[in-house]
């Protein structure tokens, strides 16, 4: 292959030098190229190796369907395997280089693959591996398991970097009345048509100039610009370099614009890449056809490429891609490029497969009927080709020409890849030897090409219909086809008892004698055969190699191509970067981070903050010279001696209001509701329909049909769906309305001693929070001196004297601007997470680790807080004889029998004479205790404590700690009376 | 009386972006607002609007994804059963909305108000938000609830722009997302 870039002609900017380096060679092309184009017109051949024997290969195609220019391009993060060449846009400063060799393409040591080819068979891996013989004939894979690594290693192809993408990425959302993919004749068409009609229209194009077929025939250049302006004016909003790479449900389409890829330094700023999804009314797929290859010895040689990528890269890229150049073909498309290349200055030789009717050799080409490529001749580069022709059913040797390029047309597949992701069938059409866009009920309608209309006018009209058709018009459809001669099939070359390497897939170096070894060994099935050669399942997905593949599958079967099927296309239809999938989901917007009210007042006084849910909290809040154990212990141990103040913001809060507010929670929770007076508090244990405990919480009754119900931090929208359900399928007659204000209120807990002294302190001169006014369990309005109104409420966690205060969220900081200061002259501290498990596991107050969606209400120690006086969510249930089995686990206190030993959450609960299994039980939380001077535990234990009385338990961990002793009590290890809280 | 604080105050942006001498879009934060949620029941659906639009100032009370505005305020229409009153503070005070039959709910708090206006806006949303903003489908005086990087937030669409309810505790992650993404277009915080 000799190939030069023309002096003249195509669409290429010759005043606009690019450089760019291939495998670290400085080389120039110029605006307008890819970087295929640029490198075919600096006479670069081998442009990388093959998947499985290392073969080299050059250029094949000019578009998505490339299956041998598969470069790496880019350097350090941005550095991008598997990028085709021929649809990657050359700027100044690119760097690309081959993959999958060793040293480089031109010298591959890997090539030595080749001469085992005979062994690399469809399946090698798993015959020759799984079960290797002599050592573990037909059965076992331990050998597997060693070898897997390495055989992993030397697969895939390229490298990625290993650094992060320093690439910011979009997701977008547009809506359109008529989604056009595809900006050939009929794409153009379409679109004008819909536009014009007043239609909102979104044309996509896969390329950077719209035209497609337009682009590369200068004649009708003129058309493409008025067709181009004509759609412009109407209105339609255009994407180029965008490709819709899926369908679905509903007219949503997935698509993937490339917003930076083809500029040099992009700003940081501007995204790499945006992930589109396009809700539209109907959808014209416009998105033209791929020739096919032929399968023949060595037809993977560089130099052997489409007669169609031989025109683009001649009418748009002005480079004649061989000097000496045979054409195959078994069809009409191969002409007008027959005579386009000899005018260019090319000794050309179109060689028809067909015997019959072919149009009229074009001026300065030579012409030969009925043979077909056999044999490409070189290594490196095609330097010849040996034909053949037809022998009864075979093939017989019909004599060699020397060439440097061999271009083959197989005939041409519509390209209807993204009707099938929405389930539409396609189906074989004989005289067009090609399969066509299925049908289906959704308003996806085919137009061009990708119909199978193969002449420009018809395409014109075809996309006019399809745009009518979206648009609900009843229209004549364009029948398929456009040729004056019928195509002759013909999808493999080869002499009888050949076994030369002859590629059905090159992606995958899937040959024709691996689909007849596949049906041999029974994959008779379209779906086995691709599975078990990996047929059609490279980057690109099948679009060169399947229906050689099908052919060659129905010929082993003595069937015809529809009867052995098809595989569906599933998106993409080409690769997507995974950050664009990932779109700005990424790093700290992984998730979206919730900040409590004071989560910046917190970290100024010193919070270590911890992930609870999507929540920071503060984990606890260290002095000078403190870690995490010396500050929770020193925390925990003031909220017992003083005062503490902890940030309660993340609790779920949700406001409960209307006349059947009573009635509601009386349903919703275990025990009475319908009596709390205004101006109270109660705990509330609320159970699923199956009789297990969902959440717990208060409920503070603030007026007479006005409540506010907190939950558990990591069960707030859970409860919050679970109200909406319950109103809105089971109790619609119930006058009631939830509303989430966990956002609204900010929340403290005052705990200790002097709670009551911090709190009054801060409190407007008429307020009064004394024992009468406000005993355990009240709730009341409340003013802060500095005018600020909240609700405060006497409930204790800790098992403390204690308050939580409520004031709206934007006043959070102004509150803590009062209670700190009046904590901090008490000796009080700031207490976090960390502590706040320490006071709540001393006192046996369940969290989220208890209530684990496994234990019942009686499980829980607090079985007489369900009322059998009522009927509640979960009363039926929960009285299941299994729920009832008095050697359920139960909760447990738990202290290490040596008092100087410690154990981990998450052990299990054993019997000493059974360190077994799954044990009796488990441990959910532990701490060190300040107030009993020693490590605690609580969880659950078969029987509970009365049946661990004198009996010593095993904390067995095993892959951790090991076992220890411990003794299990009550869980209420502190204050088992609840004197403090009542103080 | 206290200072309410922003829950974006300390994550503004420093600077203004140029892109290609152009600002898309311009952001801005109401910080002081009252927002005050009034829920009907079904048999006292209309007597509640009509007690409410009399009350914002405004000839009726919205149907459902509209929002009507008045001279004391706006009203959202944000469920079936549910409008927001949304005044901006330091106009006149807050207006009373109370009733036997129906449930009132000061939710000023609990949302973070931003407006969004310029060539871009609705460009910019449309990153994060699933929403039809064309002209035709979503005309100024439009409501919707739709989700922000799966959080819900609320969206109405008045003469200068879009204003967006996002709820406090996500605000700055959600702000600082829209912020990220409107550099490619150029944006100045109003």
């Amino acid at each position: 292959m000799t190939a030069r870039r023309l002096d003249k002609g195509g669409r290429i900017d010759r005043s606009t030098p690019v450089n760019f380096t291939w495998d670290g060679k400085a080389l120039t092309g110029y605006a307008g190229d890819t970087l295929a184009s640029a490198l075919l017109a600096n006479g670069e051949r081998v442009l990388g190796r093959s998947f499985k024997y290392h073969r080299p290969r050059g250029i094949m195609s000019a578009g998505v369907e490339e299956s041998g220019a598969i470069v790496t391009v880019g350097e350090g993060a941005r550095r991008e395997p598997n990028v085709k060449a021929t649809m990657q846009e050359l700027y100044d400063g690119l760097s690309a280089e081959g993959q999958n060799a060793w040293p480089n393409v031109r010298f591959d040591l890997g090539a030595v693959n080749g001469l085992f080819g005979r062994f690399f068979a469809a399946g090698f891996y798993y015959k020759t591996f799984m079960g290797l013989p002599p050592f573990e004939w037909g059965h076992g894979t331990r050998l597997w398991m060693l070898y897997e690594k390495l055989i992993r290693k030397a697969a895939g192809m390229g490298t990625a970097s290993r650094e992060p993408d320093p690439d910011c990425y979009d997701h977008a959302h547009a809506f359109c009345d008529v989604l056009v993919v595809g900006s050939g004749p009929a794409g153009l068409s379409a679109a004008l048509t819909a536009a014009e009609a007043g239609r909102d229209v979104i044309l996509v194009e896969q390329d950077f100039e719209l035209g497609g077929d337009l682009l590369t025939d200068p004649a009708a250049e003129q058309q493409r610009l008025d067709l181009v302006r004509a759609v412009e004016a109407a209105g339609a909003r255009i994407m180029t370099r965008t490709t819709a790479f899926g369908l679905y449900d509903n007219g949503a389409a997935g698509l993937l614009e490339r917003v930076t890829d083809h500029i040099a330094s992009p700003d940081e700023g501007i995204p790499r890449q945006r992930f589109w999804t396009v809700r539209a009314g109907a959808t014209v797929l416009a998105s033209g056809a791929l020739e096919r290859p032929v399968t023949f010895e060595n037809n993977d040689r560089p130099g052997v490429m489409t007669a169609e990528a031989a025109r683009v890269y001649l009418n748009r890229f002005g480079v004649l891609p061989g000097q000496r150049i045979a054409i195959a073909t078994n069809n009409d498309g191969a002409y007008g490029i027959a005579g386009e290349l000899a005018s260019a200055g090319a000794e050309v030789l179109l060689a028809d497969m067909r015997n019959g009717d072919v149009p009229e050799t074009p001026s300065g080409v030579t012409q030969k009927s009925g043979v077909a490529p056999l044999r490409a001749i070189g290594r490196s580069g095609v330097e010849g080709v040996e034909f053949a022709s037809r022998s009864g059913d075979s093939w017989k040797p019909a004599g060699k020409e020397p060439c440097d390029l061999l271009l083959v047309s197989g005939g041409w597949s519509p390209v209807v890849n993204l009707s099938s992701h929405r389930g539409a069938k396609p189906f074989w059409n004989e005289s067009l030897a090609c399969f066509l866009p299925g049908e289906t009920s959704e308003p996806i309608f085919h137009a061009g090409s990708a119909a199978g209309v193969w002449r420009r006018e018809d395409c014109l009209a075809s996309g006019a219909a399809a745009a009518r058709k979206a648009m609900g018009e009843e229209v004549e459809e364009v029948a398929p086809g456009g040729w004056k001669n019928a195509i002759q099939p013909v999808y493999e070359v080869r002499l009888p008892d050949s076994h030369a390497k002859a590629f059905v897939d090159y992606q995958h170096d899937v040959t024709g004698d691996d689909v007849r070894l596949a049906h041999q060994e029974g994959f008779v099935s379209v779906e086995h055969l691709k599975r078990y050669t990996t047929l059609g399942m490279a980057t690109d997905q099948g679009k060169m190699g399947n229906v050689i593949g099908l052919a060659l599958m129905a010929d082993a079967l003595g069937k015809d191509i529809p009867d052995v099927g098809t595989t569906r296309f599933r998106p993409p239809y080409t690769p997507v970067a995974i950050g664009a999938l990932a779109g700005r989901s990424v790093a700290g917007h992984f998730k979206a981070l919730r900040r409590t009210p004071l989560h910046d007042w917190n970290l100024r006084h010193g919070a270590t903050m911890t992930d609870a849910g999507v929540w920071h909290r503060p984990w606890y809040y260290a002095r000078e010279g403190e870690g995490i154990e010396e500050a929770y212990i020193r925390e925990a141990a003031t909220v017992r001696k003083t005062v503490g103040i902890c940030d309660v913001s993340s609790l779920g809060k949700i406001a409960v209001q209307g006349p059947d507010a009573s009635e509601f929670l009386n349903r919703v929770y275990t025990n009475a509701f319908a009596k709390l007076p205004v101006g109270k508090a109660r705990y509330g244990i609320m159970l699923r329909d199956d009789g297990i405990v969902m959440d717990d919480g208060t409920t503070w009754r603030l007026g007479e049909e006005d409540y506010l119900t907190t939950t558990t931090t990591a069960h707030a929208g859970k409860v919050m769906v679970w109200f909406e359900e319950l109103l809105q399928s089971r109790w619609p007659d119930l006058k009631v309305h939830v509303t989430s204000v966990s956002d609204h209120w900010a929340g403290v807990s005052i705990a200790g001693p002097k709670a009551r002294e911090v709190i009054a302190a801060c409190l407007a001169a008429d307020e009064d929070i004394s024992n009468d006014v406000l005993p355990f369990m009240g709730v009341a309005r409340i003013t802060l001196k500095n005018g600020i109104e909240g609700l405060i409420a006497r409930i204790s966690f800790s098992g403390e004297l204690a308050y939580e205060l409520y004031v709206p969220a934007g006043q959070a900081d102004a509150m803590m601007n009062l209670l700190w200061p009046a904590a901090e002259a008490v000796d009080g501290c700031l207490y976090g997470l960390e502590a706040l498990g320490t006071l709540r596991i001393e006192k046996g107050h369940v969290t989220g680790a208890e209530l684990d969606g496994r234990v019942t209400i009686d499980d829980v120690g607090l079985g007489k807080m369900a009322s059998a006086k009522k009927s509640f969510v979960g009363s039926a249930l929960r009285q299941r004889s299994e729920l009832l089995r008095e050697n359920r686990p139960q909760l447990v206190g738990i202290f290490p029998v040596d008092r100087s030993q410690r154990f981990k959450g998450g052990s299990l609960l054993c019997d000493p004479d059974a360190v077994t299994g799954f044990g009796e039980g488990w441990i959910t939380a532990v701490t060190h205790s300040p107030a009993l001077g020693h490590w605690i535990g609580i969880g659950y234990i078969s029987g509970g404590a009365a049946a661990w009385k004198d009996k010593t338990a095993v904390a067995a961990d095993p892959v951790r700690s090991g076992n220890v002793d411990v003794e299990i009590v009550s869980p209420h290890m502190f204050d088992p009376e609840g004197v403090r809280m009542h103080g | 009386m206290a200072e309410t604080l922003s829950a974006l105050k300390g994550h503004w942006p420093r600077t203004n972006v140029d892109r290609d001498g152009t600002r898309g879009v311009t952001l801005a934060e109401v910080a002081s607002f009252h927002l005050t949620q009034i829920a009907a029941w079904p048999d006292s659906l209309a007597r509640v609007g009509g007690d409410i639009a009399k009350a914002a100032g405004c000839d009726s009370a919205p149907g459902p994804g509209r929002a009507h505005e008045g001279t004391n305020g706006t009203l959202l229409r944000i469920e079936p059963l549910k409008w927001w009153l949304v005044e901006a503070a330091g106009t006149s005070g807050r207006t009373s909305v109370s009733g036997a039959d129906r449930a009132v709910l000061d939710l000023s708090a609990a949302r973070t108000w931003i407006r969004l206006s310029g060539p871009k806006a609705s460009v910019l949303l449309n990153h994060f938000l699933p929403l039809n903003l064309s002209e035709q489908a979503f005309p100024e005086g439009s409501v919707a609830s739709s989700s922000f990087h799966h959080i819900g937030v609320t969206l109405w669409r008045d003469e200068p722009g879009y204003n967006l309810f996002l709820p406090r505790s996500f605000a700055v992650s959600l702000w600082e997302l829209l912020v990220e993404s409107a550099v490619q277009y150029g944006y100045e915080v109003a």
